[in-house]
C-alpha cells in the first residue's frame, strides 16, 4: 500500500517544469490513456494512468525507481484520445527526463549518448559501409558530425548522465 | 522538376541503404531532385527519453540545413519526422530560438518537413501516380504498415487521419496492388522498447505480423525503417517465440511502387531484403 505521508508535494511543480510536461495538472483521471495504450494492452506493469496519478500524489520515489516509467513506446495513441487534450506521451517522457536530472537513467540510453557524441550518429560509418554505399551509387556522407557534441556541451547532457 | 532537401538520418544510410536506393531511383523516375544534406546528424529522437531539450536541438540544426538552402525537407524514418516537425514547431518560440541561435545555427525560412511518402500524396498526388504506374501489380495482396510518428501525434502532423488512417493504403492501391483492410492499423510495431524489453518488443512485433497472416497478405508495406528492424530483421525471433512461421517479406514503399513504375528489382534494391521476396517475383511479372 502507498504511503501517502512520504508524499513529496513539489514532485509535480518539477514534473511541469521539464520539457513536454506542462498539461500534466489538467488530468482527472479517466484512463483513456491506459484504456488506447498498446503496451498496457500487453504487460500490465506499464500504466501511464497510475503514473500520472502517483506523480500528482507526489509519490516521487515509486516513480521515479520504477523499470516500468521506461516501457512508455512513446506511440502517442494516448494522446490522441485524452479527452482534456494533455499531451500524455509527452508528460511521461517529461517525468523520464526528470529520472535522469535524479540519476535514474537506462544503461541502453547511456550507450546512445555515447555513440552520438562520437559521431553525431547512431550507427557509425565503417569502410565497409562507404564502400557499400558507392558500390550502388549512393552519394557520399560525413562520417562524425561534431556539431552534435557541441549541442551537448551546452546541455550539459554528458555530465547529467554521469553523476 | 520538384527540389527537396533529403534527410536520411542514422538508420538509412546505414542499414537500409536498399529502402534509400528505392527512394533516389523512383525520384528520379518522377522527376524529382534531392539535395542531400551531408553534414546531417541523427535526428536527435533517440535521446528524446533522456532530455527533451538536446534533441530537438539536434533535430532544429538538422532543419537549419535545409531552411538555409530554403528547400523543404523529406524524411524517409517515420520518428525522425516527427522529431523534426517538433523542432519546427518550437523553433516559432522565443527562447527555444534563441538558445539555438546562442550556438551558432540559423533557420532563416520557415520550411516544411514531411515524410518522403506524404510528400508523393500531397504534392505529386495519387492521379499523377496512377498516371505513372508502367506495371500494375495486380496480383499482390498488400498489408500496409503506417508507423506510429507518420500520423501521431496528431497535433504536429495535421495530416491523414491519426485513428483511421487511409493514405498509405491509396499510395498502395494505384500501384494496382489488392489492398488489405484491416482493424488494427494503429499497433506499434514496438522498435521504441527494443533495447529496454525484447519480449515485449517481440510480442508487440508479433501482433500485426499475425494479423498480416490472417489476412493471406503476400508482403507487409512499411516506410520506417524502425518497424522494419522489428517485422523483418526480428521476424525470425517472433517466429520462434510464438511457434509459428510468417515467412512475411516486408518491402518499403518506394520498393513498392518503383516495381510498379517499372522499375527492376535491382534498381528498388530487392536483393537486400532479408525475408526474401522471390515468393512474390512471379506475381509481379
Amino acid at each position: 500500500m502507498l504511503d501517502l505521508r512520504k508524499s513529496d508535494i513539489n514532485f509535480k511543480w518539477e514534473i511541469i517544469k521539464q520539457e513536454g510536461g506542462e498539461g500534466l495538472l489538467k488530468c482527472f483521471g479517466c484512463s483513456d490513456c491506459s484504456a488506447s495504450c498498446p503496451v498496457r494492452y500487453l504487460d500490465e506493469r506499464y500504466n501511464p494512468r497510475k503514473i500520472i496519478r502517483l506523480t500528482l500524489l507526489g509519490m516521487k520515489d515509486e516513480v521515479l525507481a520504477s523499470r516500468f516509467l521506461w516501457l512508455c513506446a512513446h506511440c502517442h495513441a494516448c494522446t490522441e484520445r485524452c479527452p482534456q487534450g494533455i499531451h500524455v506521451a509527452e508528460v511521461i517522457n517529461a517525468i523520464k527526463n526528470y529520472a535522469v536530472k535524479q540519476g535514474f537513467c537506462p544503461d541502453g540510453l547511456k550507450v546512445q549518448l555515447n555513440l552520438l557524441n562520437n559521431s553525431g550518429r547512431l550507427y557509425e560509418l565503417e569502410d565497409f559501409d562507404l564502400r557499400k554505399r558507392q558500390r550502388l551509387g549512393l552519394p557520399e556522407i560525413a562520417k562524425k558530425i561534431l556539431d552534435v557534441s557541441r549541442i551537448f556541451q551546452a546541455t550539459k547532457i554528458i555530465e547529467r548522465v554521469a553523476k | 522538376m520538384k527540389r527537396y532537401a533529403i534527410f536520411l538520418g542514422c538508420t538509412v544510410p546505414v542499414r537500409a541503404q536498399h529502402y534509400e536506393l528505392a527512394t533516389r531511383n523512383v525520384a528520379k523516375e518522377l522527376g524529382i531532385e534531392f539535395v542531400d544534406l551531408k553534414e546531417s546528424s541523427c535526428c536527435g529522437f533517440p535521446l528524446k527519453a533522456l532530455d527533451a531539450e538536446t534533441s530537438l536541438l539536434m533535430a532544429a540544426r538538422n532543419i537549419g540545413l535545409a531552411s538555409n538552402l530554403g528547400l523543404d525537407v523529406v524524411t524517409l524514418c517515420n520518428s525522425c519526422t516527427a522529431m523534426l516537425s517538433d523542432a519546427q514547431v518550437k523553433l516559432q518560440t522565443s527562447g527555444f530560438r534563441k538558445k539555438f541561435t546562442e550556438l551558432g545555427f540559423s533557420y532563416p525560412n520557415n520550411i516544411k518537413v514531411r515524410h518522403f511518402v506524404r510528400m508523393l500524396y500531397e504534392d505529386f498526388g495519387l492521379e499523377n501516380l496512377k498516371k505513372a504506374i508502367k506495371k500494375p501489380l495486380k496480383n499482390l495482396k498488400i498489408i500496409s504498415h503506417y508507423g506510429c510518428h507518420y500520423l501521431r501525434p496528431s497535433y504536429l502532423h495535421s495530416f491523414d487521419n491519426a485513428e483511421n488512417p487511409h493514405t498509405l493504403d491509396e499510395l498502395v492501391g494505384l500501384t494496382g496492388a489488392n489492398v488489405i483492410e484491416y482493424q488494427e492499423k494503429k499497433l506499434c510495431c514496438g522498435g521504441s522498447v527494443l533495447g529496454v524489453d525484447e519480449e515485449l518488443a517481440i510480442k508487440m512485433a508479433n501482433q500485426k505480423l499475425f494479423v498480416a497472416k490472417n489476412n493471406n497478405a503476400d508482403v507487409m508495406i512499411s516506410i520506417c525503417p524502425f518497424c522494419t528492424v522489428m517485422y523483418e530483421d526480428n521476424q525470425r525471433k517472433v517466429e520462434t517465440k510464438f511457434n509459428i512461421s510468417y515467412n512475411l517479406p516486408i518491402l518499403y514503399y518506394p520498393q513498392l511502387l518503383g516495381l510498379g513504375l517499372g522499375l527492376t528489382t535491382d534498381a528498388v534494391g530487392l536483393k537486400f531484403n532479408r525475408i526474401r521476396p522471390e515468393s512474390i517475383f512471379s506475381k509481379i511479372v
